[in-house]
């Protein structure tokens, strides 16, 4: 063993070419991609030159006097983002029951029923949602609250699932053991206890929501997306750029009061 | 014959351990019957094959004429509505006020959209208050669950028991999460309480004091086996060694 | 003590009474506040009925089966793969640029209270309150069609989802450490790598996993709107009334989340 290995202890050779070695692949992988993302695919004489996206850039600058005109479409968004969380949180509960493993009434056909829906709500955008209602019921809110209500149901029901799973046996045995019925037992046993936690998750719901909501109308599902859609098309960038400052402005209002309201119930 | 008849019953857990190898155990019409052991003896196996929270393997259970493990999920929940249980660790719902703590022992019969909305009979009601004055806690039936003390915990799975106007109590080492001093104290209220309403109890400890002080029969166990049935006043020291030194 | 009992129970029932009360009362405001949503949004409340019938069916007549096929064409597997190239670009980009930010905006170890500390968190907020998609159109009217105005929508967004997630670890670590690093004349960047970067390093491990998860979904529907990835097709196939094709493209980002996701959790979990 060389002085080299006693001097610096800490510092393994072995393990300082291995980190080295993985630094350096990752980055060479970044750089693939890199160039692949920025410099192939990328359309550079058609996007101009610099000075030219400044200005188009610049195009965005909010026009405020618009505001008024936005406020109705907003309001539509919220109210779409309120119901799709109410209706989420409706159909949620009896996921959540079917998905918990604990209390599943018939865990071989149940159980997977309600995790493959979980799973399915989870990894679908509420857009594709959006275009499948819009296409069977037309345009307007409805569908848009249906997309959202099934791609918010997955995560309250897992959730939920989760918060019955983990919870205390003793006061569901309690109850069973007076000869109370199934849904006895889950009102008496399982709901108090999981109520806080359930009231919170359907809070930061509905704030991401509120978000959700407002692209919808992209694909035709109400709500501000609409507008935003059709001054996009007609070049009016600074409208454009005031429904971003309202959506935005909307959005953070709305995680500021709920996070008021989450305090106040814990 | 007796009130509640346990023959031959089984129990093995998925790991191949016998929890219970073929006991026996019978409570008469008035009589409180204590169950001794250390953990792991079986006692706590044993109240819940009685009400069928665990499932025995094999054995019979016969209360008041009817056979248990073999009444279909209906009949079953008919039967629980019998038999109240109060457990070691009180299993109360702790959101929820001591009044509807109680109230829930009535939920094998109150109608479920009322039980939806906790919208409870009014006679039930009363009763409910009434067994609180007799346990003692009527000044804390407004208070959540978990606002009470280990003793006023119990007291109200007491409460909540009675309220099924039971045929047999199964009681769950209902000392072992309190206080010696509040232990007797309930352990007192018991027994006053079974004797005055004429229900007998199987009361599982593992408390020599309160096995003695409380019971009119004792049965010992030992890792799932019965070692002796005697009237309390003839137990002798030894039997009591016998179960507090290990099995060689 | 019967006095004690009827006493209890009349001011139990008289609770519940005005209880019951009150909650008929937001009962009645709640469907008062449903007609008026159903009028404002001008829901057409009688086709309700017949809508999940038609949902049904349209659903298995026109949408199913999906026609895989399409998901192996050339150029659709391309852009399968710009998907997954975009949005580690762009997570790995937004990580950076987060890292710091984050640091920024957590008020126990923030260099600046003054100005960075409410930049960093207006920066945080904000970006996590626009909707991506819309920045993303946005980014395209700029920079145009292509997938480096998605990866700039995919920074923007984790910006705001990592920001937020990855300061809160910070406010969380044990201030006594980072006092104790201090107390030895560290400057403030000593202070940075020894005493607070060893604390939060392994959470922040799993929030950059779960991030790369996050803007994996984005960057499948990014290019619905024109910023790169498979969310193109799904728009042209719709676009030309290919429904069966639209769904392929479906069902492949269904799979890749669903995939992801169980990478991310698996990796996750092994770390601690």
């Amino acid at each position: 063993m060389t002085d080299a290995a006693i001097a610096n202890p800490l510092r393994d050779p072995k393990e300082t070419f291995r980190r080295y070695t993985i630094f350096g692949v990752c980055a060479v992988f970044l750089l693939v991609i890199g160039k692949d993302i920025i410099i192939d695919e990328t359309d550079w004489a058609r996007m101009g030159t610099l000075a030219e996206m400044v200005k188009t850039a610049l195009f965005f600058v909010p026009e405020w006097s618009f505001f008024p005109q936005t406020v109705g479409p907003l309001l539509e968004t919220l109210l779409i983002a309120l119901w799709g969380t109410i209706l989420a949180v409706t159909v949620s509960v009896p996921i959540a029951y079917l998905a918990a493993r604990n209390i599943t009434p018939f865990p071989v056909l149940t159980y997977p029923l309600g995790r493959g829906l979980i799973i399915l709500s989870r990894s679908t955008h509420e857009i594709i949602f959006a275009l499948i209602y819009v296409s069977a019921l037309g345009l307007g809110p409805l569908p848009g609250i249906l997309a959202l209500a099934t791609r918010s149901l997955g995560f309250l029901a897992k959730t939920t699932a989760e918060a019955i799973e983990n919870a205390d046996p003793g006061p569901i045995e309690a109850i069973e053991a007076t000869g109370a019925n199934r849904l006895m037992v889950f009102c008496f046993g399982v709901i108090p206890q999981i109520f806080p936690i359930f009231v919170g998750n359907v809070i930061f719901q509905m704030d991401i929501n509120i978000r959700r909501a407002s692209i919808l109308g992209l694909v035709g599902g109400g709500g501000i997306g609409l507008m935003f859609a059709e001054v996009m098309q007609n070049l009016y960038y600074g409208r454009a750029g005031m429904i971003v400052v309202g959506i935005t402005a909307m959005v953070v209002v709305g995680e500021f009061i709920s996070n008021r309201v989450r305090q106040r119930l814990i | 014959m007796a009130l509640l008849e346990i023959s031959q019953l089984k129990k093995t857990y998925g790991t191949g351990e016998y929890a219970l190898k073929g006991v026996d155990v019978s409570v008469e019409a008035q009589e409180v019957v204590a169950l001794l052991g250390l953990s792991g003896s079986g006692k706590s196996t044993l109240l819940r094959c009685v009400n069928r929270l665990v499932e025995p393997d094999s054995g019979q259970v016969v209360l008041d004429g009817v056979d248990i493990p073999s009444l279909g999920k209906s009949a079953l929940r008919d039967a629980r509505r019998t038999m109240g249980m109060i457990f070691q660790e009180f299993n109360l719902i702790d959101r929820l006020t001591v009044l509807e703590n109680v109230l829930a022992g009535t939920l094998g019969v109150t109608g479920t959209l009322r039980g939806i909305f906790r919208a409870f009979h009014g006679d039930d009601i009363q009763r409910a208050i009434e067994l609180c004055e007799r346990v003692g806690i009527i000044y804390h039936i407004r208070k959540r669950a978990d606002q009470l003390s280990g003793g006023q915990r119990q007291r109200v799975g007491i409460a909540r028991a009675l309220m099924q106007r039971p045929k047999i109590l199964l009681v769950d080492e209902p000392t072992s999460s309190l206080d010696p001093k509040i232990g007797r104290e309930v352990m007192d209220l018991l027994q006053e309480i079974t004797k005055e309403a004429h229900i007998p109890m199987l009361v599982s400890v593992h408390d020599i004091f309160l096995a003695k002080n409380y019971s009119d029969r004792i049965v010992g166990l030992q890792a799932g086996e019965k070692i002796f049935d005697q009237p309390t006043s003839s137990v002798e020291a030894d039997s009591f060694d016998q179960i507090y030194h290990e099995a060689s | 003590m019967k006095e004690n009992v009827s006493l209890a129970f009349d001011s139990y029932r008289s609770d519940e009474m005005r209880g019951g009360l009150w909650k008929f009362v937001g009962l009645l405001i709640f469907i008062a506040f449903a007609f008026w949503s159903i009028d404002v949004l001008k829901i057409p409340i009688e086709r309700v009925l017949g809508m999940f019938g038609r949902l049904g069916t349209m659903i298995s007549e026109r949408l199913l089966p999906p026609e895989m096929a399409f998901a192996a064409e050339d150029r659709v597997v391309d852009s399968i793969i710009e998907t997954i190239e975009m949005s580690i670009l762009g997570a790995v980009i937004g990580t950076i640029i987060t890292m710091p930010l984050a640091w920024f905006a957590a008020w126990n170890v923030t260099p600046s209270r003054a100005i960075l500390y409410p930049l960093a968190r207006a920066i945080i907020v904000v970006t996590r309150g626009m909707p991506t998609l819309m920045w993303a159109m946005v980014l395209v009217a700029i920079f145009g069609f292509g997938p480096f105005a998605g990866m700039l929508a995919l920074v923007k967004a984790t910006i705001g989802f990592a920001g937020k997630l990855m300061a809160e670890q910070v406010e969380a670590i044990d201030m006594r450490r980072v006092e104790a690093i201090r107390a030895t004349g560290a400057n403030e960047l000593d202070v940075l790598f020894y005493g607070v970067i060893p604390q939060v390093w392994a959470n922040w491990v799993g929030i950059i996993i779960y991030n790369w998860d996050a803007q994996l979904r984005n960057s499948t529907i990014l290019g619905f709107v024109g910023a790169g990835g498979m969310g193109l097709y799904l728009r042209e196939q719709i676009s030309i009334i290919e429904y069966q094709t639209a769904m392929a493209i479906i069902v492949v980002i269904i799979v890749m989340v669903v995939l992801s996701e169980t990478a991310s959790h698996f990796l996750r979990h092994r770390l601690y």
